[in-house]
């Protein structure tokens, strides 16, 4: 551990260091080391650390400073893992490619930093301390169980809501924004958690369409929750997004082994009623999903907040044309489809949920 | 079975009709007769059979060896009482003349002809002493009776299971479009057709007019015992996405029945082209090949 | 035509234009598609047009009357259009759909639409001559 030898007063090179910031030395220099050993870089990056939790020092609430300094450490080694990627990837390259530190890209730490703070002030305080001793001072759920007189499996549930909740507040935060509505924390929060029930209680999907606000902050919680793949979203605005839409539905519909005959239908129903979307609506989204129950198939929902159908009957009906020669789209993408539903509310948008079996056998 | 006379070296010779004492010596005589005029009663009855105009999928030769092996063999089991080695031969028979199109009928006509020809070659014999003769016909009658039923159903059960067996291994095909010379596809369809069958069929059908280059197919639903209105759907389907891929179709073999349910259920059956029979959908295929060919030949020309 | 890989490419080939879809389309390229084709029919004077759709891996129905309309504005012009090329999965679909070429014809392939244009646009004294031309 060549790192210890070299004395903490090392930074002391930043003169005066007010005292709570050199409290946190030792626990930066531990997380440094658990993460990067003995790396040549371990104490650059505690040097660096500590830079950035001085200069944040006078806005993080005194309480906080510590978890403050830990997120702070973790995204100075995270960026020196990106830095040596990058170096590796460009190695053979003659001229050195690594970007200078913009100082965009400091402002943008510093907001993030705060953002993160302002989240964590959020929360209640219960939320708050236990969040801080499970995952900074390292408490395991067992403990944290005893110490409140509560099961594992419950603090975990809790430890799951407090942080889902922190990082719509986080967000929200570093949007600088205000939820425009009363939904809009719910719809948030149900998004983050990745609980689908609790979404389709709160209709997240058509709240997203309806709030720009919501649509913009779902982005990065849905991409956390892409990890799921068995799920494609493809948000609609343009021509080009048909064909997005459909080819999405096709690759996802694939790995379930549908056959080819079945793909170019589903992706031809898709791309009826995504172009559906296009024309008369404007905007909306694309959801395609694997289920697994009653069969195994693929569902296909198209959500738009276009005008609605008045009369889903006569849509549905052969020869219904509002756009001259494209009457076939839902007809036509019903006679494709397996099963088929259209809920739409005039004045606020149309639901297409269409389902293929998987044929098996 | 019970009483064995020592002269014979039979040895499961099954129960005898009339086992009356004189009567235990009628039936070697009798095979003993037909074995000494063969070449003769063979010969009348291979007369016979030709003017019957029976077995004409055969040739000459091939008609003499047969017979001979029919002949001795129905001897036998004269002789032996045992229809073991006959239902065998007929089952071999069976399997060589089936795919000639030989017809059950055929095959019942020449055992018959054949009892027919001994019957009057022992009432020949026998004209003198009418009451050997009744004895005599008495023993044979059973035995040829019993001859001319295993043989029948030999075929008929060879026949049977030649037909499973061809089901069976059109079933399995993976593809039954049937390339019948260039740019001509046959889809014949036999047996039920369920949806999911006839999904299948459409399948192979448009994958096969793609690897083919079909320009015609013919669709053969004469083997089809029903047509519902999701397989007629499918029909339908079929005949259009074949068309859109540059493929003429042709329907042959619609029943009347499968005309009037294509009908009751709105099939425009005028948008079809529809023939007869397989050999009518042939010619009507090689008439729109040909006038391709003959059109191709004006291109070319001056 | 268009920037980047060429998504469709209109050749001339005597008195026949030869269109070809390379890639998926989006309703906006499929109209530029047209625009471009009819443009070139009138530029060229062609008699027969063949589009070759065999890149497609769907034909909806906004796809399909757009080739119809292609192919009734062609006529209008004095070309015969065909269309070459639909998958077997794609053909399928357009049945279920509900779609077809209406009138316009279809064949196999590019050979197929070849030989067609040469069979049907013969018939045309226009043609004749040039197909006399082409022949010399």
């Amino acid at each position: 551990m060549p790192v210890s030898a070299s004395p903490p007063a090392d930074a002391g090179r930043q003169s005066e260091p007010p005292a709570d910031v050199a409290a946190l030395i030792p626990l930066v220099r531990r997380i440094v080391e658990a993460r990067v050993g003995n790396h040549p870089a371990a104490d650059d990056l505690v040097q660096e650390t500590l830079v950035r939790v001085l200069a944040a020092a006078s806005r993080v609430e005194p309480g906080l400073l510590e978890p403050y300094a830990i997120v702070t450490a973790r995204n100075v080694i995270a960026s020196l893992w990106r830095q040596a990627d990058r170096q590796r990837r460009n190695q053979h390259r003659v001229v050195d490619l690594r970007p200078a530190e913009e100082p965009d890209e400091q402002v943008l730490a510093v907001e993030e930093q705060s953002a993160v703070a302002q989240a964590l002030a959020r929360l209640s305080d219960r939320e708050r301390e236990a969040l801080v001793a499970h995952e900074v001072a390292g408490e395991d759920t067992h403990a944290l169980a005893s110490q409140t007189g509560s099961t594992p499996g419950a603090v975990a549930a809790q430890l799951n809501r407090s942080r889902a909740r922190m990082r719509v507040e986080y967000l929200l935060a570093l949007e600088n924004a205000d939820p425009p509505t009363e939904r809009c924390r719910p719809v948030l929060l149900a998004l983050s958690s990745g609980d689908r029930r609790r979404q389709r209680e709160v209709d997240a999907a058509r709240h997203v369409l309806e709030c720009d606000l919501c649509a913009r902050l779902s982005q990065p919680l849905m991409e956390r929750g892409q990890q799921r793949d068995d799920e494609v979203h493809i948000s609609v605005t343009s021509d080009a997004d048909v064909v997005a839409a459909r080819q999405g539905a096709r690759e996802l519909a694939s790995r379930l082994g549908f056959r080819a005959t079945d793909l170019t239908i589903l992706a031809t129903a898709v791309s009826e009623v995504t172009r559906n979307i296009v024309r008369f609506a404007g905007s909306g989204e694309v959801v395609v999903e694997l289920v697994e129950r009653p069969r195994r198939g693929v569902r296909v929902t198209a959500r738009d907040t276009g005008p609605g159908i008045h009369d889903v009957e006569q849509a549905l009906a052969d020869g219904y044309s509002t756009n001259a020669g494209l009457g076939l789209g839902l007809p036509g993408a019903r006679r494709l489809m397996d099963e088929f539903a259209v809920v739409s509310e005039p004045g606020h948008g149309t639901t297409v949920t269409m389902t293929k079996w998987l044929q098996e056998g | 079975m019970q009483q064995q006379d020592g002269t014979d070296t039979r040895d499961d010779a099954p129960e005898r009709q009339d086992p009356g004492e004189q009567e235990e010596q009628l039936l070697p005589q009798l095979v003993a007769h037909l074995r000494e005029h063969r070449t003769r009663l063979r010969q009348e009855w291979s007369n016979r059979i030709q003017a019957a105009h029976l077995l004409e999928a055969m040739t000459p030769q091939e008609m003499a060896a047969e017979t001979t092996s029919v002949y001795d063999n129905y001897v036998e089991v004269l002789e032996t009482g045992s229809v073991e080695a006959l239902q065998h031969y007929a089952r071999d028979l069976s399997e060589r003349i089936i795919p000639r199109g030989v017809e059950t009928h055929e095959v019942v006509g020449i055992v018959l002809l054949l009892r027919d020809v001994l019957a009057r070659s022992l009432f020949e014999k026998y004209q003198q002493e009418l009451g050997l003769l009744n004895r005599v016909l008495d023993a044979y009658e059973p035995a040829a009776n019993r001859i001319a039923n295993t043989v029948a159903v030999s075929f008929v059960e060879e026949r049977e299971r030649v037909i499973r067996q061809q089901q069976d291994a059109i079933r399995e095909l993976s593809t039954p479009v049937l390339p019948v010379r260039e740019r001509l596809l046959i889809l014949p369809i036999i047996g039920v057709l369920d949806s999911e069958r006839a999904r299948q069929l459409t399948e192979q059908l448009l994958t096969g007019i793609r690897t083919h280059r079909a320009k015609v197919v013919v669709i053969d639903i004469t083997g089809a015992p029903d047509v519902d209105q999701t397989v007629a759907n499918h029909l339908v389907q079929t005949v259009d996405a074949s068309r859109l891929m540059g493929a003429s179709v042709i329907i042959t073999g619609l029943s009347p029945k499968i005309a009037q349910t294509l009908v009751t259920i709105g099939v425009d059956l005028s948008k079809m082209n529809t023939i007869g029979d397989l050999q009518g959908g042939l010619e009507e295929a090689e008439r729109l090949l040909g006038y391709a060919v003959t059109r191709e030949e004006g291109a070319n020309g001056p | 035509m268009t920037p980047g890989p060429a998504l469709v490419s209109i050749l001339r080939q005597g008195a026949y234009l030869i269109a070809s879809v390379h890639t998926a389309l989006d309703d906006s390229q499929m109209v530029r598609f047209q625009d471009d084709l009819i443009g070139e029919i009138g530029r060229a004077r062609s008699r027969g047009v063949i589009i070759d759709v065999a890149a497609l891996d769907v034909l909806d129905s906004f796809g399909s009357n757009t080739l119809r309309s292609i192919a009734e504005m062609a006529r209008l012009r004095g070309a015969v259009t065909v269309i070459v090329g639909i998958q077997p999965d794609v053909a399928l679909a357009m049945v279920k759909l509900g779609m077809g070429t209406g009138s316009v014809p279809t064949a196999l392939d590019l050979e197929e639409g070849l030989e067609y244009l040469d069979r049907h646009v013969q018939h045309s004294p226009a043609a004749s001559a040039r197909g006399g031309e082409r022949s010399r």
